[in-house]
């Protein structure tokens, strides 16, 4: 009637919940983050269908992409802020993001710490690294091939 | 072993348990021990609602409620009892409305009420709007809403403790203390079933809130927790147990599993039909009908179902119609009960009637107290520091029959004043000794039941005494039939001695406890069979066909029902009678 | 035509007799006094149409191994008792009857997730209460009580009224992946519990449960996977509760 099959380890008893502070905490840095994420996810809509829609389909869309397009843009200040408000939007969102799942899954804080820090070394690396493009690209570097070069270039 | 002290320990942690708690945790430094988690008491299955003469909808007075108490218990009710909980039922709700109850409200933002079964206007001319009511969840609401409370007060609970003994100064079971002599409380022995350890708890006041044992029944609409655990408890330490053949069977459990569908139903203006699809309370209570008190539409159900005029393939059930009532405010009023009927029968309220059958509901009887909750060990003398209240307890303000909703008016009236009575003892009281072997007869009873290697499994006996019990000492009882109960009782009895439980370990062993509480059903089925039999007339929820009137001559009396341990060792049933107190309202013929 | 006949005669005894069928549950099992490891064990019970899994597991209890060990008191649905984990849905036992469960196949039932498990099917409810009493679930109001009951409209009333049902089973906050993690989590019931409060126009202590809740454990880590309403035995709306929590919070803070 009855029939024994081994089953996998139980999850060892976890300790118990710990209470909080119970300071004031009118905002906090888990509410801000909540509403940057909800406030950043609609104007990262904006940004990323604006930035296909001007690279992708305007003119004669696809074609149109060269080195010289991408100078043309980079060198508007419009398009650099344009561009450095999606990497740095789309980075802390992408990242908070992370950190959430982290949260969520890493159950030691050992791993926790370290993830956080891999993740953390990571955005830092990326936005610093996109934001130095953005604003020291140089859409004329000497020697290059006239043809592809932006028109406003000297050399051409 | 442990052993705790307390100024005042409270067993029990239903409606009647937190209410005393809220009092006495105030006063005195209480301990509230509760063989589940409070949330889990049954007094969260309650409905309908709970009545207080407010007059929020229409002209009342608690002196009509105290009335129709007094009637709708046949007269068998202690009418100074019946008085206090009317006049302090006011007081109850608005309590429970302050301590955040989320009653129904009325378009002005006062306590809705409603209708509800034997309660009516001027001593009987019409249905009254008495029930102050949370949708049918009202009991939810109270449980939840007195927990909160002691959360909020921090009250100290000791949760899944079984208390399994009440240690007095004297052994009252041989009935040699005489009348007069003074009897004290001195503790409790209580088990914990997370580690099968045993506490010893020294008390002042002991406050017994433990509820019913409903489970002596096969269909009840009981938990299965409810196994009168205080009752028997008192019982076995020789402290009497009034009016235990009076048994409630609610009219309308859903048919074939007992769960309640709450008299709030009709009260919103369901219909019970036969098989014919007649109307059948017009015959039998032509003023107001299908809101007539519980035994007299129990009864009628049952006598339907016997001549024949039941529903379904067997013909074992009638029918509760709210077909003719709309969606909304079924969804509104009765969200619940619906929903029980469409998950457990599949049937769907709104188009279909509903089968229903009588179900074992509620104990009128209980251990005798005063109104301000003292036990009483015989007609005249209470035991110094011991309390009960609610359904454990017999003030007695339901008599032979409870009228709906006066069980959640008698938790809070009398749960308060036990809490209040308990502390204040407690306040003067001096301690008493705990004999250093207080713990040793409960021990040796679970290492007993523990111990037997093989023997009859305890489920086995329980079921036969729920079948005997529901066949034989159910709505209708005669001579012939509670005979063969008590002879198939005594048998079960001789059989449970060598019973034994599959579990033999310590750590949470619920088989163990299923062992112990059986001994309680048992020594309680007793009693309530004894009393029936004795009690040679029909009053209230005891019907007997061999004597179908009330015998106000012989019988309006309260029974006084002992466990007297004479030389071999066993338990006997004596029965003994106690005069009922009249105020107002002399006994009358019962018409509805 | 014979064959027609006897088909009606059986049908015919049929009736009334409620079918019961043959129903196999898995369980897991664990008991640490015994030193054993958990492990499934199977159970083969004879049901009734109408039976719930509680009725099976009963039927195991009293007939087969009085060891299997799990909390039941009301069952129907009511005291909260028996939430566990069948065929990998939180449900209660009481509630979940067997002919909507598919028992051709066994029916796996184990202990719910994120708290300890002590024996069986029992698991320690301490820290689940725990969380419940930190959101200060009782009514906080301040100045003298009036003599009669405060004043509510039925509107206001409405407006809480979901999340008066909760039964405190644990169902939701066991159910819930941001709990299991490690329970560090309010969970769903606490944020349900508070949410009563907070929304009941005679309570004055909504700042106060709210700053709790605005904790890094409060509601912010709520993911909205919604598993909490659909595991909820009563038909509480849980997530969107939460999220009631949440913009209350943020129209405070705003």
């Amino acid at each position: 009637m009855a029939t024994t099959i081994p089953a996998g380890p139980l999850a060892a008893p976890r300790s118990a919940r710990t209470t909080r502070s119970r300071g004031s905490s009118r905002t906090n840095m888990e509410m801000v983050a909540w509403l940057f994420m909800r406030l950043s996810g609609v104007l990262l809509l904006v940004l990323i269908f604006g930035h296909l829609f001007v690279n992708l389909v305007q003119g004669e869309g696809i074609n149109r992409i060269d080195f010289a397009f991408v100078g043309g843009k980079w060198a508007s200040p419009f398009w650099q802020f344009w561009d450095l408000a999606m990497l740095w939007l789309a980075m802390i969102h992408g990242t908070n993001g992370m950190r959430t799942i982290i949260n969520d899954y890493a159950e030691r804080d050992r791993t926790r710490l370290v993830l956080k820090v891999l993740l953390a070394a990571a955005f830092l690396l990326t936005v610093t690294l996109g934001t130095l493009v953005i604003f020291t690209f140089e859409p004329c570097p000497i020697g290059a091939p006239a043809d592809l070069l932006p028109s406003f270039c000297p050399a051409s | 072993m442990q052993t705790h002290q307390y100024d005042v320990v409270i067993v029990g942690a239903g409606g009647a348990g937190m209410r005393a708690a809220l009092e006495s945790s105030t006063r005195a430094r209480t301990a509230v021990i509760s063989k589940l988690y409070p949330t889990r008491s049954h007094t969260g299955a309650a409905q309908g609602g709970m009545c207080a003469a407010l007059a929020n909808v229409e002209e009342d007075n608690w002196e009509w409620h105290t009335f129709d108490t007094v009637k709708g218990g046949d007269y068998l009710v202690d009418q100074d009892a019946a008085e206090v909980m009317a006049k302090e039922a006011i007081d109850a709700v608005l309590d429970l409305e302050k301590m955040g109850l989320p009653f129904n409200r009325t378009p002005e933002g006062r306590i809705d009420q409603r209708r509800f079964g034997g309660h009516t206007r001027n001593h009987g001319e019409a249905a009254v709007r008495r029930s102050c009511y949370a949708a049918d969840r009202t009991g939810h609401m109270i449980l939840q809403t007195l927990y909160q409370q002691c959360v909020k007060q921090d009250v100290e609970f000791y949760n899944e403790f079984y208390v399994l003994d009440v240690v007095l100064t004297h052994d009252l079971s041989a009935g040699t203390v005489p009348d007069g002599e003074e009897v004290s409380v001195a503790g409790v022995v209580a088990y914990d079933l997370a580690s099968g350890e045993i506490h010893v708890f020294r008390a002042k006041s002991v406050v017994f809130a433990t509820g019913g044992a409903g489970k002596i029944y096969k269909t009840t609409s009981n938990a299965h927790t409810l196994t009168g655990d205080g009752m028997a408890l008192a019982l076995r330490r020789g402290i009497p147990l009034e009016d235990m053949e009076f048994f409630q069977f609610h009219p309308t459990g859903l048919a074939g599993l007992g769960i309640l569908l709450s008299e709030a139903a009709r009260g919103e203006g369901a219909i019970l039909r036969n098989s014919e699809g007649e109307r059948f309370m017009e015959r039998y209570a032509p003023t107001i009908k299908d809101l007539a008190p519980r035994d007299m539409v129990a009864r009628a159900m049952a006598n339907e179902v016997r001549e024949g005029r039941g529903c379904g393939p067997n013909k074992d059930y009638v029918l509760l119609d709210l077909t003719h009532l709309e969606p909304a405010h079924i969804d509104a009023k009765l969200p619940d009960i619906t929903e029980f009927a469409r998950t457990y029968l599949g049937v769907e309220p709104y188009t279909e009637p509903v089968p229903v059958y009588p179900t074992a509901h509620y104990a009128m009887g209980g251990i005798p107290t005063t109104i301000d909750a003292e036990v009483l060990r015989n007609n005249t003398d209470v035991v110094k520091g011991l309390f009960a209240a609610g359904e454990v307890a017999c003030v007695s303000v339901h008599g032979s029959n409870r009228l709906g909703t006066n069980s959640l008016l008698d938790i809070n009236v009398f749960g308060k004043r036990a809490g209040i009575a308990a502390a204040r003892y407690a306040e003067t009281a001096p301690w008493h000794e705990m004999p250093d072997d207080a713990s040793v007869a409960t021990v040796e009873y679970i290492e007993r039941l523990r111990d037997h290697a093989t023997g009859e499994r305890i489920a086995d006996i329980r079921r036969e005494l729920q079948e005997t019990m529901d066949r034989n000492a159910q709505v209708f009882r005669t001579r012939d039939s509670l005979t063969t109960a008590l002879s198939d009782i005594t048998a079960l009895k001789k059989r449970y001695r060598d019973a034994s439980v599959q579990d033999k370990g310590r750590r949470f062993n619920t088989d163990l406890m299923e062992g112990v509480e059986l001994g309680f059903l048992l020594d309680l089925a007793e009693v309530v069979v004894v009393g029936a039999l004795a009690r040679e007339e029909s009053r209230g929820g005891h019907f007997r066909e061999d004597f179908p009137t009330r015998d106000d001559e012989r019988f309006m009396l309260h029974t006084m029902a002992y466990q007297r341990v004479r030389g071999d060792g066993q338990g006997t049933v004596e029965l003994d009678y106690k005069p009922v107190i009249i105020t107002r309202y002399q006994p009358m013929e019962r018409k509805y | 035509m014979t064959a027609l006949a006897e088909s009606t005669t059986s049908a015919r005894a049929e009736v009334g007799a409620v079918p019961s069928f043959d129903v196999t549950l898995r369980i897991r099992r664990f008991d640490p006094d015994n030193g054993a490891e958990p492990r499934w064990e199977e159970f083969t019970v004879t049901a009734h149409g109408t039976d719930r899994v509680l009725d099976a597991m009963h039927k195991v209890k009293w007939e087969v191994d009085g060891s299997l060990t799990f909390r039941r008191s009301c069952a129907h649905g009511i005291c909260g008792s028996d939430a566990m984990r069948i065929n990998g849905r939180n449900r209660l036992a009481c509630k979940a009857l067997l002919k909507d469960l598919d028992p051709s196949k066994p029916i796996t039932i184990e202990p719910i997730k994120g708290l300890p498990v002590i024996k069986d099917l029992v698991v320690d409810m301490e820290p689940f209460f725990a969380s419940y009493r930190e959101v200060m679930p009782f009514l906080i109001t301040h100045g003298n009580a009036p003599s009669k009951e405060r004043l509510q409209s039925p509107e206001d009333r409405a407006r809480y009224d979901d999340t008066t049902k909760c039964i405190l089973c644990a169902a939701c906050t066991s159910s819930c992946p941001v709990f299991w993690t490690d329970g560090q989590y309010f969970g769903p019931a606490a944020i349900v519990n508070a949410h009563r409060f907070i929304f009941d126009s005679r309570d004055e202590g909504a700042v106060q449960r709210l700053e709790i809740l605005n904790d890094k454990e409060g509601v912010w880590r709520c993911r909205t996977t919604f598993n909490c309403t659909e595991a909820c035995p009563r038909g509480i709306e849980v997530t969107k509760a939460i999220q009631e929590v949440k913009r209350a919070m943020i129209t405070r803070a705003f």
